[in-house]
C-alpha cells in the first residue's frame, strides 16, 4: 500500500472519529446545528460523485433533496401531536382543516381533492421508504431520458435546473396538499424501534453521523470498483468508452441514481433535524450553493466536498452572527468562493493532495515520484 | 483463403444530397491487413464511421463474420468484435496508463458485473504484456494526459490490443509521428498481423509499404482500385486520381 493511500485512509478515519467525538464538545443546540451541517456534507458527497467522478454537473440536486424531505415530512406531520385535528381516529393536518370548504368531511381521505394522497403516509415507514425510492425513481427516469439521448455537459445542467424549478412551482401551486409556500411545519418525531429521534438529542446527531459515515465509505468504495474506474473513463472520453463496448448511458444513470438516493436520504435527515420541509429546498440558490460547497472542498474528492460543505456552513454561521459582519457575510462567502476558484481550482481536497505529495517527497528524497504521477487528487 | 472477417456490401451514406461514400463493397479476410488509401475527402474516415456505428448508413450492409451489424449502436458493434482507433488519439486523460488498459480489459460491459474490486492475476498479466508490447512499462503509473503524442497513440493501440477485437480499424495511426515513432508503430501493428483482422487508413507511403499486404484505394467515395502494393503503384487510374503524374515518391 502506498504512503498516499495510507494517508487517504487516515483522513477518512480521522474525519469519522471527529464527527463521532463532537457531542463531547457542545450542548444540544450546537449539536442540532452540526447535525444540519453533516446533512449538507452528504449533499457535498452526492455532488462530488456526479460532478467530479461522472462529469455531470447537476444544478438541480435540490429536487432529490426536497422530494426526500417532503416524503418523510408528510409522515411526520401525521404523527405530530399538536398540528392535527384531534379526537378522530384519522387525524387531518391543520392546514387542510383551515382551508377546508364548509361542510367538507374532516377525513384524510376526502377533506379536499388531493388529500387522499396522504393516506399511505399514516405509516412512518412509508415516508421513510418513499423518501429514498421517489428520488431514485425520478432520477432513473430522468437519467434514462437525458443520457440515452446523449445529452451532456451544460445541457444536463440546464435540464436539471429547469426541472427543479418546475417541481418547486408544482409544490407551491398544490397548496391544498402541500401547504404551498409555507411548507410542512410542526412535525412529530421519527420513531424507529422504540427510539424517538428528538432533534435536539444525541440520538439524532448520531443518526446523522452514521448516515454520513456510511455515505462517505460507501461512495468511496463504489468509485474504487471497476465500475467506478469505467465511470471516470467515461467522464474523460465518452466516445472512447463507447467504442470499447460500454453502454455509457447505463453507467451515467447508475451513478446519477446513487447520487439522487444520497440526496433523498439527506433530505429526510434534514427534516428530522430541522423539523420542517419547505419549497425553499428546491430553490435554485440552494442547488447552486451545494455546487459551491463541492467546488470549495474539491469536486474530485468525496471527503473534500463533504468537508467543504461543513466548513462553509460553519464559517457562514460564524460570520453571519458576528455583529460587525451581519451585512457583509454573503459578500465574504462569495469572496471565499472566488478566491478558491482562482487559486485552488481543485479545492481543499486538491490542496491537501499537493501538500501531502510535497511532504512525501521530502520524507523520501530518493524516490522521485514526480508530480506527473497519479494527479487525480482522489483523496 | 480463410473465412471473411469483414464484409462491406454496397455501403452508401448521403449527407443531404452529398454522397460521401457511394456503393462501396470491400471484403477483408480473416487475419488480413488491409490498407485504405485515398486523398483527403475520399471517404476513408467516413467509411470507418459507417462500419463502427458512428454514422448511420443510408444503404448497404456490414457484417462481422456472419453477424450483420449495420447501424447498430456503437457499443454493441464494439462488443460484436470491432475495435477502433481514432485519428485524433483519444485516451482517458485523467486515468493512469495502467488504468486505461484496465478499463479496456473489463470483459463484461454491464454496470453490475463491474461492481467489484481489482483484477485477477491473469488479467493483470495481460495488462503487463500489453504494456511491454507498446513500450510504456516505465510510464504505467503516469497520468495519460502527460504522455507525448506518440505515446498516446501507442496507449490507444494498447487499449485496442487488450480489448482484443476480431477486426481492428486504425485511422491514421502514424499521424504526427516522428520517423522513429512511425517505425515503432509499424512494429506494433506488424505484431498484430495474423491475430487480428486489420483495416488501416494511412497516407504515409513508406509506412504503407512496411505493413501492407493489400490496398484498397478510395476516390470521391468510391472504390477505385484494389490490389497489392506493386499493383497499386503501377495502376494508371490511381496515379492519375490520387498520386498525380509524378507517381509515388
Amino acid at each position: 500500500m502506498s504512503i498516499e493511500r495510507k494517508f487517504q485512509i487516515a483522513a477518512y478515519v480521522l474525519f469519522i472519529a471527529v464527527i463521532f467525538a463532537a457531542p463531547v464538545f457542545g450542548d444540544e443546540f450546537w449539536l442540532n446545528r452540526i447535525s444540519k451541517y453533516l446533512v449538507y456534507g452528504m449533499l457535498g458527497v452526492a455532488i462530488a460523485l456526479t460532478w467530479g467522478y461522472a462529469g455531470i454537473l447537476n444544478l438541480g440536486q435540490g429536487l432529490f433533496f426536497g422530494l426526500g424531505a417532503y416524503m418523510l415530512a408528510m409522515s411526520l406531520k401525521l404523527s405530530s401531536p399538536t398540528s392535527l385535528q384531534q379526537g378522530s381516529d384519522k387525524p387531518v393536518p391543520d392546514f387542510m382543516l383551515w382551508n377546508a370548504e364548509p361542510g367538507a368531511p374532516t377525513q384524510l381521505c376526502c377533506i379536499n381533492k388531493g388529500s387522499f394522497l396522504w393516506l399511505p403516509f399514516q405509516s412512518q415507514s412509508v415516508g421513510l421508504v418513499l423518501g429514498i425510492v421517489l428520488p431514485v425513481v425520478i432520477a432513473g427516469a430522468l437519467g434514462m431520458l437525458v443520457f440515452r439521448k446523449r445529452i451532456s455537459g451544460v445541457f444536463v445542467s440546464i435540464i436539471t435546473l429547469a426541472l427543479v424549478l418546475l417541481v418547486r412551482l408544482i409544490m407551491v401551486d398544490a397548496q391544498p396538499v402541500t401547504n404551498g409556500f409555507n411548507g410542512l411545519t410542526d412535525l412529530g418525531w421519527l420513531t424507529i424501534g422504540g427510539i424517538e429521534f428528538d432533534p435536539y438529542s444525541r440520538a439524532t446527531y448520531y443518526l446523522c453521523a452514521v448516515c454520513l459515515s456510511l455515505t462517505l465509505i460507501g461512495a468511496r468504495l463504489i468509485v474504487e470498483t471497476r465500475a467506478g474506474m469505467i465511470l471516470q473513463a467515461i467522464r474523460d472520453d465518452q466516445v472512447r468508452a463507447r467504442y470499447l463496448g460500454f453502454d455509457v448511458s447505463l453507467y451515467q444513470v447508475f451513478f446519477f441514481v446513487i447520487s439522487a438516493g444520497i440526496a433523498g436520504v439527506a433530505g429526510m435527515l434534514y427534516v428530522i433535524v430541522a423539523e420542517f420541509a419547505s419549497p425553499t429546498f428546491m430553490d435554485l440558490s440552494f442547488s447552486v450553493t451545494m455546487v459551491v460547497w463541492a467546488a470549495v472542498g474539491g469536486r474530485s474528492s468525496l471527503l473534500g466536498a463533504c468537508i467543504g460543505a461543513i466548513l462553509i456552513n460553519m464559517i457562514e454561521a460564524e460570520v453571519s452572527e458576528t455583529e460587525a459582519l451581519v451585512e457583509a457575510w454573503k459578500a465574504i462567502i462569495g469572496l471565499i468562493f472566488v478566491l478558491v476558484v482562482l487559486f485552488m481550482p481543485r479545492g481543499l481536497g486538491g490542496l491537501a493532495h499537493d501538500v501531502l505529495r510535497q511532504f512525501i517527497r521530502r520524507l523520501r528524497p530518493g524516490s522521485v515520484s514526480s508530480s506527473l504521477q497519479q494527479q487525480s487528487g482522489a483523496l | 483463403m480463410s473465412a471473411i472477417a469483414l464484409t462491406i456490401d454496397g455501403l452508401s451514406v448521403d449527407f443531404g444530397g452529398f454522397r460521401a461514400v457511394n456503393n462501396v463493397s470491400i471484403t477483408v479476410f480473416d487475419g488480413e491487413l488491409r490498407v485504405l488509401l485515398g486523398a483527403n475527402g475520399a471517404g476513408k474516415t467516413t467509411l470507418m464511421d459507417l462500419v463502427s456505428g458512428k454514422t448511420h448508413s443510408t444503404q448497404g450492409k456490414v457484417f462481422v463474420y456472419d453477424t450483420e451489424i449495420t447501424n447498430w449502436p456503437e457499443h454493441r458493434i464494439a462488443r460484436a468484435g470491432i475495435g477502433r482507433k481514432f485519428q485524433v488519439p483519444s485516451v482517458f486523460r485523467d486515468l493512469t496508463v495502467r488504468q486505461n488498459l484496465e478499463v479496456a480489459n473489463c470483459r463484461n460491459p454491464s454496470v453490475l458485473a463491474n461492481l467489484r474490486f481489482g483484477f485477477s492475476r491473469a488479467e493483470a498479466r495481460r495488462v503487463d504484456d500489453v504494456l511491454a508490447l507498446i513500450g510504456l512499462e516505465a510510464e504505467h503509473n503516469m497520468m495519460a494526459a502527460y504522455l507525448s503524442h506518440g505515446q498516446t497513440q501507442w496507449l490507444e493501440l494498447g487499449m485496442l490490443i487488450v480489448q482484443d477485437p476480431k477486426v481492428v480499424l486504425l485511422d491514421e495511426p502514424t499521424a504526427g509521428m516522428t520517423q522513429a515513432e512511425t517505425r515503432k508503430t509499424a512494429e506494433i501493428i506488424n505484431n498484430l498481423k495474423g491475430r487480428h483482422t486489420i483495416l488501416v487508413v494511412e497516407h504515409d507511403m513508406g509506412f504503407v509499404r512496411e505493413i501492407a499486404e493489400r490496398i484498397t484505394v478510395l476516390h470521391l467515395g468510391e472504390v477505385l482500385a484494389e490490389g497489392s502494393v506493386e499493383d497499386i503503384e503501377r495502376n494508371p487510374k490511381v496515379r492519375e486520381a490520387y498520386l498525380g503524374t509524378k507517381g509515388i515518391s
